[in-house]
């Protein structure tokens, strides 16, 4: 028994590594960030290409359905060693295929690359279930008010369809932190490569064991964080609000329908 | 083929706000719409009567493009606004033309005086300020002055149906579509919203509405059309269609309807 406590709960490796492991914890913090707002950012872009309207966009709508068929189909970690190993050696200038940008080290940011490429498409998804949980007749109400497709979505669709889809897309957040660790396969000094080092140094785990207190340090207000979120537009959905988070009174969403007693 | 000779008598040829001239709606084999020929002239009411599924909604839906017809024509002030000889195209249909929803579809992420103003900003590039003071009159025009930062979901449903009433108005339609729209009410709130289509109808808005409420087709309604499986059975003044159908079907329908 003391033998599995002193191999991952070994208090002095913990403290004796601990800046280590938090300077790698950071990097995983920076790669959540900015891969993540990337993704969100893509996967909208991806998702709205997907609703395009009309034989006009037919082409861009099947190329979105294959991107992000291809890309949910593809480990991270793949498409992480295929960027990293082979964009150094693109007939490309040095700026982008070894980049530096904000003084992070270029495994950094091949890593963002990897991530937006693959969590792009999964959020896509996601706000795809999002944009068509909103009811149809939103659109009509648009449209009949002379609105374009692209003012429907921007003016009436899309805000709507965002408050349905935060608590999944906060857990692709989680999901996506988590997988910042596949970084250590392209020597970026995030919380697993440093607590590999360390466990080969010192043979013992603490180290690691410290980097998942870490995680779940973030990871665990969060996914209470999305809990919170669904009961409460269940409690919504319960009362007649159609599905829509908010609407507390410092809230300001409901659905389509009338409610009793307001 | 009597009825229609009256209805487009009362019309008259020319100058029909909107004419229908053998519409036909196909959703794949279902024929929901086949061969309506109507003319609403400026300032009439004319209130669709029918079971449902007889297509008076789709009917209303073709008129201002939601659903475009399969075959026939649409005029729109003497515009075509159909098929290959458009002159105009759904942009400029919808912009003249209003829609009430059975389930009122406001903007739920947005207070009721948003609701009226963001259309007229976008679609019509109005100034914000401009706007709001549209937006304030119609919704003072429809009593809700007290309710202007209201959310819907903080609404009764006829108060939601006011806003989105008002919401059609601030665009300065031509025409406005009624589609069953106190259907989804309880019934201490149909007055109210009747109340705000019976004012607009003596102000001389013309007006197409689709309805169950056989005390507002007869009061207000100057034409009465009644459908049944996707062809005008009747029509004609409210006197006439309503007190004294001529057809089985007609007789029928305001049985049943009439008999509760």
């Amino acid at each position: 028994m003391s033998e599995i406590i002193s191999q991952y709960f070994d208090f002095n490796i913990m403290g004796d590594h601990f800046g280590q492991v938090l300077d790698g914890f950071w990097f995983t913090i920076k790669l959540s960030i900015v891969g993540g707002v990337l993704s969100l950012i893509w996967g909208l872009v991806l998702s709205l290409f997907r609703q395009l309207p009309g034989k006009a966009a037919i082409p861009l709508r099947i190329l979105s359905i294959a991107y992000i068929d291809v890309f949910r189909g593809i480990p991270l970690l793949l498409i992480m060693l295929l960027i990293s190993g082979s964009l150094p050696f693109l007939p490309l200038p040095d700026s982008i295929a070894i980049p530096q940008w904000f003084g992070q080290p270029d495994p950094f940011w091949y890593a963002v690359m990897a991530i937006t490429i693959t969590y792009g498409a999964y959020m896509a998804e996601v706000y795809r279930a999002g944009i068509e949980a909103v009811p149809a007749g939103q659109t009509e109400a648009a449209r009949s008010l002379g609105m374009s497709h692209s003012q429907a979505m921007r003016y009436v669709i899309v805000p709507q369809a965002i408050r349905k889809v935060i608590p999944p897309l906060l857990n692709d957040f989680i999901a996506l932190m988590k997988d910042t660790t596949l970084a250590s396969a392209i020597a970026l000094n995030e919380v697993a490569l440093v607590g590999r080092d360390i466990q080969s140094e010192t043979f013992n785990s603490s180290a690691l064991t410290l980097g998942a207190i870490m995680f779940l340090v973030v990871t665990l207000p969060l996914a209470r964080l999305v809990d919170y979120m669904i009961k409460r537009q269940q409690r919504r959905v319960s009362r007649g609000g159609g599905g829509d988070d908010e609407g507390e009174p410092a809230g300001q969403v409901a659905g389509p329908l009338p409610q009793a007693g307001v | 083929m009597a009825t229609m000779e009256t209805a487009q008598a009362a019309a008259g040829t020319d100058g029909a706000m909107v004419r229908l001239e053998g519409v036909h709606k196909r959703f794949g084999t279902l024929e929901v719409l086949r061969g309506i020929d109507l003319a609403i002239d400026k300032g009439q009411v004319v209130c669709l009567l029918g079971p449902s599924g007889s297509g008076k909604s789709t009917l209303l839906r073709c008129i201002n493009l939601l659903e475009p017809p399969s075959a026939g024509r649409i005029l729109l002030e003497g515009k075509e606004i159909t098929g290959k000889d458009a002159e105009e195209g759904a942009d400029y249909v919808r912009k003249r033309v209003g829609m009430v929803f059975q389930q009122f579809n406001l903007f739920p992420h947005k207070c009721a005086i948003d609701n009226v103003c963001i259309a007229q900003e976008k679609v019509l590039d109005r100034k914000s300020d401009e706007a709001q003071t549209k937006a304030k009159e119609l919704l003072n025009r429809v009593g809700l002055e007290d309710k202007m930062d209201e959310f819907p979901d903080r609404l009764s449903g006829g108060q939601q149906q006011r806003v989105a009433i008002a919401r059609a108005l601030a665009m300065d339609p031509r025409v406005m579509l009624f589609d069953e729209v106190t259907s989804a009410l309880d019934p201490e709130l149909v007055k109210e919203v009747l109340d705000v289509m019976r004012e607009l109808a003596r102000e001389g808005m013309t007006m197409v509405v689709v309805t169950h409420e056989i005390g507002f087709a007869r009061e207000v309604g100057d034409q009465v059309v009644f459908m049944d499986q996707g062809v005008v059975v009747e029509q004609g003044p409210p006197a006439q269609v309503l007190d004294n159908p001529r057809e089985e079907r007609t007789k029928k329908f305001l049985g049943l309807v009439l008999e509760h």
